[in-house]
């Protein structure tokens, strides 16, 4: 299914969004319920709301160009045919960990988003338009959260830390160059290249990781003053290269599709 | 944790209304709660976060609703232009006014 | 021991209609009547998070995945409006989630069962959600104000639960023979725990909530309330009832029934139903798991 729906690199670029905001958004719905207080509950299901609503409008752009219906897109590939960055894949852990997932994409989807508001490609220009504005309510919640567990207790601290150190490399996965860049960035579609957005997003938060002291996996060329990252990125996921975790995912995901793929739900 | 009331105001320039409260360990996070349960499905236009300890009640009926004097002088009800038109109609000189 | 006096005063009050507000003096039997129903009120929303969260993630449509995580937003969010109510009649929330816990307080028997297919979401979404609304609309006039108002919020939220409910029942009633199998299999199952949904015919003098106008509408009245307007529907889908007895008894202008056993709503509610001890098993764990994170926000105190 795949080979029909990214016929054009742009089709690339939308799955590879829609995808990374289809799978968090999945992962951040798993605490409903069960989050630390009843209030996180809420705020979580907001931000996975946004997240799936975000996926919808890209899968929408996407059957726009192709013709296959957003639904279809969502629920009839197979699990090699997504295109979401491995930092999605791992299953909930605890809230540190779900806290410093959302931190990390969340900043670096706001890099990207910026960008994209400078796209030739006019909806997905008029969507990153959007989806900013209502992304500004993920910052603020990553944002307290990051301060307090970081800055309230040795214990919130170090779970913190440790959650952040499993999660950098699969973070830096967000901009994994995507196949068939080059003809976006030519064209405006990308206005940036991925490589340089990360580059971006290093110098964005750098500042932040210092000022609450945390462990900080990158360092600054000494003469283009540019950030590099010190850890190995995790790539794959734009090449449909996903773990037993994100099968396992697929498999719930799209259980109740799969019995009658044809029937309206 | 201290009690956050919280005020909506459904639509611009519209009065404040007192919508409920909440509960956090910090005024910060209170806004962020305020918003969650009283702005996430864009029903007010704007949002004040008051902590309860802030807030001074009047609830006693001798200030609020005293029974015993007429005041009706400064209610539009203690006003009724007919029966005043009525007793006046007569010492009104060089009227001509129509019954 | 309150004085008799002002407890006639107050009593009197309440039932011509006067309304109480936090912090009012109010008789030790009102503060701990209320406390109690709306404790119970909360510990429902929380509970009945359970049965449907895992189907958010299975989900079939984007739409349904979207409208299914807004409606247990919502019932999450409840649970925090009514936790909140009750708190400020003098017990914490961290008091009544270990009461709810251990076992030492109830929640609505409707939670305490099993879901096993879409179809179960369905049901739950329509038959369930219209059963709840169906008691909360007599609670928008209860003499305990604060829980009145967060009955107006929680009514004007659920407006769209029932109206999601519905449109997912007439989908699969008007799909594949599968989907219809799925959606008469699940109300063959949720019928008996909606009809006792309302609770046993208490007498009404025995009706201490009645009495102080806690709740304005009595058990019997609300069922069949619900009866009446939800039957109708059910068969105008197509859908069969599992009652061999339901009738409309037009003399009488009320639904007759299987009289349900009363002896198993109590069970189930005070944790013997299929689901009940699993769910509280549950709700430990992911409890004792996130107790860090309280710690963290409320020093040890938490």
């Amino acid at each position: 299914m795949i080979k029909e729906l990214t016929t054009k690199p742009l089709h690339t670029l939308l799955l590879a969004l829609a995808d990374d905001e289809f799978i968090l958004g999945y992962r951040n719905s798993e605490w409903t319920g069960i989050a630390p207080m009843l209030e996180e509950d809420v705020a979580f299901s907001s931000m996975s709301q946004d997240e799936i609503g975000h996926a919808r409008l890209f899968y929408q752009m996407l059957e726009a160009e192709t013709g296959t219906s957003a639904d279809k897109i969502a629920y009839a590939r197979q699990p090699e045919e997504f295109l979401c960055c491995r930092l999605m894949e791992h299953r909930r852990l605890d809230w540190a960990h779900a806290i410093a997932r959302q931190f990390l994409y969340d900043t670096a989807d706001h890099v990207r988003l910026e960008a994209l508001t400078r796209s030739s490609y006019d909806p997905l220009r008029n969507a990153a338009d959007k989806i900013i504005r209502e992304e500004k309510y993920h910052l603020l919640h990553g944002d307290m959260w990051m301060n307090r567990l970081a800055m309230l207790s040795e214990d919130s601290r170090s779970r913190l830390v440790a959650s952040l150190e499993i999660l950098w490399p699969d973070a830096l996965g967000v901009f994994e160059p995507l196949p068939g860049e080059a003809d976006l960035v030519a064209d405006g579609t990308l206005p940036s290249t991925m490589a340089d957005l990360q580059i971006e997003w290093l110098a964005q938060i750098a500042p932040y990781f210092y000022n609450l002291n945390l462990p900080f996996p990158a360092e600054q060329d000494p003469e283009t003053r540019q950030y590099r990252a010190t850890v190995q990125p995790v790539y794959g996921g734009r090449r449909g290269e996903h773990t037993e975790e994100f099968t396992e995912l697929w498999t719930e995901m799209t259980s109740v599709y799969r019995l009658d793929p044809e029937a309206i739900w | 944790m201290p009690v956050f009331e919280v005020f909506t105001q459904p639509r611009m320039g519209k009065p404040f209304e007192h919508g409920g409260n909440v509960v956090a360990p910090d005024p910060e996070l209170a806004v962020l709660y305020a918003r969650e349960f009283y702005g996430r499905r864009q029903e007010s236009a704007r949002i004040w976060v008051v902590p309860r300890e802030a807030i001074m009640e009047i609830k006693d009926p001798d200030l609020l609703n005293p029974p015993a004097v007429d005041r009706s002088y400064r209610s539009v009800a203690g006003y009724s232009v007919r029966d005043t038109l009525r007793a006046t109609r007569g010492t009104v000189i060089g009227s001509q006014q129509p019954d | 021991m309150d004085d008799p006096n002002r407890v006639a005063e107050f009593t009197a009050y309440v039932q011509k209609g006067g309304k109480v507000e936090v912090g009012d003096w109010m008789p030790e039997e009102y503060r701990l009547g209320v406390l109690k129903f709306v404790e119970m009120h909360a510990n429902s929303e929380l509970m009945g998070v359970l049965p449907e969260r895992e189907w958010i993630n299975r989900a079939p449509t984007l739409k349904r995945k979207l409208a299914l995580t807004a409606k247990i937003q919502d019932e999450a969010g409840h649970a925090e409006l009514l936790y909140r109510v009750a708190e400020d009649l003098g017990k914490t929330r961290q008091q009544m989630l270990e009461d709810l816990m251990a076992g030492k307080t109830k929640f609505h028997n409707v939670f305490h069962y099993p879901t096993f297919n879409w179809g179960d979401v369905a049901v739950i979404a329509w038959l369930v959600d219209a059963a709840a609304i169906q008691s909360q609309k007599a609670l928008l006039d209860s003499s305990y104000a604060p829980y009145a108002r967060t009955m107006q919020k929680i009514c004007w939220e659920e407006s769209f639960h029932i109206k999601h409910g519905y449109d997912m029942i007439i989908t699969m009633m008007n799909g594949s023979k599968l989907q219809r199998d799925m959606v008469q299999d699940a109300l063959n199952r949720w019928w008996a725990p909606l009809v006792m949904f309302h609770g046993p015919p208490t007498p009404i003098e025995k009706d201490r909530d009645l009495y102080y106008r806690i709740k304005a509408k009595y058990n019997g009245v609300l069922r069949q309330e619900f009866l009446s307007k939800y039957i109708p529907k059910i068969f105008e889908l197509g859908l069969t009832i599992p009652d061999p007895d339901l009738h409309f008894d037009t003399a009488a202008n009320e639904w007759r029934y299987t009289e349900p056993d009363w002896n198993e709503l109590k069970s189930v509610v005070t944790g013997h139903g299929p689901m009940s001890q699993q769910r509280l098993e549950f709700r430990r764990l992911n409890y004792a798991d996130t107790q860090w994170v309280r710690n963290v926000l409320l020093g040890e105190a938490a």
